[in-house]
């Protein structure tokens, strides 16, 4: 949920900028933040001005800020009560759907937060921020199920979350977008999402090889031998798509900037939206103090979903993979695709498309790397292998996602079929109701096609 | 080896003893290839002065031709290692030393064909010289395949013949596009995609003709025999090879005659007559011919030293004979027009660059793959088009990715590191490969395919 425009150029001209301001500070507004403030309340402090004592009028002006800032708040009352639910040994697939929502609006929060202390850290500095905690959600669900050697989860989560972002995020934005737009014509700069597409095609590749490696041995050479073979290539692309990410932030942020610029836009009724952020709202330490709590709110709830996420899938008739796939990407992503959803409307695709893509990207070419080598350092055996449904998907997501794209135009059956490959994508997990076997965390999901003694095809 | 053809040579047509000052018209300039353009790079100004004290006209002669075709390229110091690889083959050294020095002495010779190729198409003509260029270009990977072939290596042949499409595609044109990309960062670089785009298609057809025979064994159900699986492949392989070849000529005429305007190489600024040394052939037409055909001998023999020691270098240097193929021996064969394409995009001469990279991956997989298949047919070897999963895979991938990169028709140095790294990529896995190979009648390779899990006693792949 990072994903990065520009550098931050509020900075430069301080921080006690007008409204109504110049392009220029229009153009200091990542993607990823333009589309999350749409989210965004103005704080009413007419209420917090009543109270005589100071010290107290800033703790709840920071409060509100940061707690009820979002049209999403409603949703904080999820994380006491499943909480509460944790503690005195509800339902464990009610912890679960607590938790979940109780996700929400923690993950929008915590971008607001980061966007917060871009402002006094600098361009460069708020970007890396960005794009690293941008994704927090995942990573930390990710790591977590890790820790607790889910493997299956692990993969099924993160395929899900780039899947979600490139058919179901841009789809509906694409989709909303077009019909909002019927008469006008849709244009986005294809440049930007071309670098996203290419680094993707290369994430794609280094899935592709263990599974081929799998498919291709045979009988005679062991298991160890194959897995073995399959976790070193895995470890090995996993640094070199890391390599690749970094090289990705130099291009974004250093060399060719000027690639990833916001669209220029005239609209006068576009300042009315970003206006209200255009200074920070919270100081320094409160923020970071803010962003380190969500965090561990984040990590704690996250605990709970990946702890309970078998009892519900049992008691719910839902298919872990389904689950991990599917829910757990939309709770993550929801904020984006709420933003993205909206700039869209407004004729805005560069926004949308940066959002979407620029997700996509990172969790491809960062988390899941990153999820290997932090795998390769607890000693659990995760590799880049995620099974020939999941790869196939992804797969064809990626390309028909690149071909859609292609020409820089856009109308709403783009954005539909987008959405219908999603829902598609969706219902193959959905009637996958195949165990699902891990011996070491190896095999996952749907087993590819050695059974012994029968051939492929038998009955 | 890339041979190129971008125009027919309109040196020719004025006239051979054509002292044509630097900074002449726009034709002369279009009359030289792609290749030779990017080869030219590695060429040295022959220095005559010591040659002219030597008294005998005759032996000045012979001399000076000596000069310009030995001395004539930086790479020169390699030569050495041909005699060495010679002398070592004789007094018995160990193989992997046979198989090392080889290699290096391929390189130089590899470069002095396609220098030898350009002088005789001085003399040729346009089109003869074109298509003399189109077929020797890639010289070494096809002497190189057809003596495998002869040893009944299939592997080998499959895999250095891959290996070269896949260097070309991805090693050739990343190092190219990043290391321009890095030197032109704040110029936009542009080519044109017409030219890329031609060659694409051609490599998705051939890329088609590899998939149907790999699908052939994976579609067979345990009751269908090997043996009748392995004849549907051969045949289809075979016919596919006749079509390949065909769409290659087809690709010849429409590059040397039809749509030469296409492939015509960018308008370039002056400063490039500075590069341009070899307007004027040096060396007549016997003797190139001559040093042509001595040149090739020479290179198979050091083929035919490459192809009996490689297992035995495999084992000892402990990398499977997959790697040493699909990796170490396309980058020896390549390494001129490597230099050559790098050179060129330092220059933000894109077109160049791209000319030589797919040009030599669309000879490489529409003229050589078949033609070794029809020279196995002949000489009776059962080599057919199915490379295996894992190759095929790495090569639909590649050739997906560079099309998709090349596809709006700009660069910068994000995608010659993103190919490169896809490079890495398939070498590491080739690298972590070590799966036994098995090679009963030529038909099964490298990896083996799924059908004979069936046969294999005790679990299958999964079991633990």
């Amino acid at each position: 949920m990072g994903s990065i425009v520009e550098p931050w150029a509020i900075t430069e001209n301080g921080n006690a900028t007008a409204k109504g301001s110049s392009r220029e500070l229009r153009h200091g507004r990542t993607a990823h933040n333009m589309s999350s403030s749409s989210l965004r309340k103005k704080s009413d402090l007419r209420l917090i001005q009543k109270v005589p004592c100071k010290t107290l009028k800033n703790i709840l002006s920071n409060f509100q800020e940061v707690i009820l800032g979002t049209k999403l708040t409603l949703l904080f009352l999820a994380i006491p009560l499943a909480i509460l639910a944790n503690s005195y040994h509800y339902g464990r697939p009610l912890i679960f759907g607590l938790s979940l929502i109780g996700l929400t609006p923690l993950a929008e929060r915590v971008s607001f937060l980061t966007e917060q202390l871009a402002f006094y850290t600098g361009p460069t500095v708020g970007g890396l921020l960005n794009a690293t905690c941008g994704n927090a959600t995942e990573l930390i669900i990710a790591i977590l199920a890790l820790a607790n050697n889910k493997v299956a989860v692990v993969k099924y989560s993160l395929l899900g979350s780039i899947l979600s972002n490139l058919l179901l995020v841009l789809g509906t934005s694409l989709f909303c977008g077009g019909i909002a737009n019927i008469r006008r014509e849709q244009r986005f700069d294809r440049k930007q999402a071309d670098v996203n597409f290419f680094l993707l095609l290369m994430g794609l590749l280094c899935h592709l090889l263990p599974l081929l490696l799998k498919y291709a041995a045979t009988g005679e050479v062991s298991t160890s031998l194959i897995n073995k073979m399959s976790l070193n290539l895995s470890r090995t692309s996993s640094i070199v798509m890391l390599i690749a990410y970094i090289a990705y932030l130099i291009f974004q942020l250093w060399t060719h900037r000027q690639l990833f610029e916001a669209q220029e836009d005239d609209d006068d009724a576009y300042d009315d939206e970003v206006t209200v952020e255009e200074t920070p709202v919270i100081g320094f330490w409160s923020g970071f103090a803010w962003l380190v709590g969500m965090t561990l709110v984040i990590a704690l709830l996250s605990e709970y979903v990946v702890a309970t996420i078998e009892e519900a899938s049992d008691s719910w008739g839902l298919s872990v993979g389904f689950i991990s796939i599917i829910l757990l990407p939309i709770v993550g992503n929801a904020a984006e695709h709420a933003g993205a959803i909206i700039f869209a409307f407004k004729n805005k695709l560069d926004i949308s498309l940066g959002v979407a893509l620029g997700s996509a990207t990172q969790i491809s070419l960062f988390v899941v790397p990153l999820s290997v080598i932090v795998a390769w350092i607890m000693g659990i055996k995760m590799d880049l292998n995620f099974n020939i449904l999941e790869t196939s998907s992804l797969a064809l997501a990626i390309i028909i996602t690149a071909f859609t794209l292609q020409d820089g135009t856009s109308h709403y059956m783009k954005g539909l079929v987008l959405l219908l490959c999603y829902v598609i994508i969706a219902a193959c997990f959905f009637v996958d109701q195949i165990p699902q076997k891990q011996p070491n965390g190896t095999i996952v999901g749907l087993q590819p096609k050695n059974n012994p003694g029968s051939g492929f095809f038998s009955a | 080896m890339a041979g190129i053809v971008t125009e027919p040579w309109s040196s020719a047509e004025n006239g051979n003893a054509s002292m044509t000052p630097k900074g002449s018209s726009r034709e002369l300039r279009h009359g030289r290839t792609a290749h030779n353009m990017s080869s030219s790079s590695l060429r040295k100004k022959s220095d005559l002065r010591v040659i002219q004290k030597v008294p005998y006209k005759g032996l000045k002669d012979f001399l000076t031709n000596l000069q310009e075709v030995i001395l004539g390229t930086k790479l020169a110091i390699l030569f050495p290692a041909i005699p060495a690889a010679i002398i070592c083959t004789y007094c018995g050294v160990s193989q992997p030393w046979i198989f090392g020095l080889s290699m290096l002495g391929l390189t130089p010779l590899a470069e002095r064909v396609s220098f030898l190729t350009e002088q005789l198409a001085f003399y040729t003509g346009p089109t003869l010289g074109g298509l003399l260029n189109a077929t020797c270009g890639n010289a070494t990977e096809l002497i190189i395949a057809i003596l495998a072939l002869t040893n009944n290596k299939v592997a080998v042949v499959k895999y250095s013949l891959l290996g070269s499409i896949l260097s070309n595609l991805l090693l050739v044109l990343g190092t190219s596009l990043f290391c321009g990309g890095i030197a032109n960062l704040r110029r936009e670089q542009r080519f044109d995609r017409k030219q890329a785009d031609v060659n694409f298609f051609l490599l998705l057809l051939g890329l088609l003709c590899h998939l149907l025979p790999l699908l052939y064994t994976y579609v067979a159900t345990e009751d269908t025999p090997a043996a009748v699986i392995s004849d549907m492949s051969l045949v289809l392989s075979r016919s596919s090879s006749i079509i390949m070849l065909i769409s290659y000529i087809a690709y010849l005429v429409f590059q040397l005659w039809t749509h030469r305007q296409l492939f015509d190489a960018q308008d370039q600024e002056d400063e490039y007559d500075d590069d341009v040394e070899e307007e004027t052939a040096v060396i007549s037409f016997w003797s190139g011919f001559v040093w042509l055909v001595g040149m090739t001998l020479v290179i198979a023999l050091l083929s035919e030293y490459v192809v009996a020691t490689i297992e035995t270098a495999s084992e000892s240097w402990n990398l499977s004979v997959s790697f040493i193929s699909i990796i170490l021996l396309p980058i020896v064969g390549n390494a001129a027009e490597h230099a050559g394409a790098i050179i060129f995009a330092f220059k933000n001469k894109l077109d160049i660059s791209l000319g030589v990279a797919l040009g030599s991956a669309t000879q490489i997989g529409l003229f050589v793959v078949p033609l070794t298949i029809i020279v196995s047919w002949i000489i009776g070897i059962n080599m057919d088009l199915n490379f295996n999963l894992l190759e095929t895979g790495s090569l639909a991938l590649s050739i997906i990715i560079t099309a998709f990169t090349l596809q709006d028709g700009t660069s910068h140095y994000m995608k010659g590191l993103v190919l490169l790294m896809c490079y890495f990529i398939i070498a590491i896995c080739f690298f972590v490969d070590k799966l036994p190979q098995k090679q009963p009648n030529g038909f099964h390779m490298g990896l083996q395919q799924m059908n004979n899990v069936v046969t294999a006693t005790g679990g299958g792949v999964f079991s633990s």
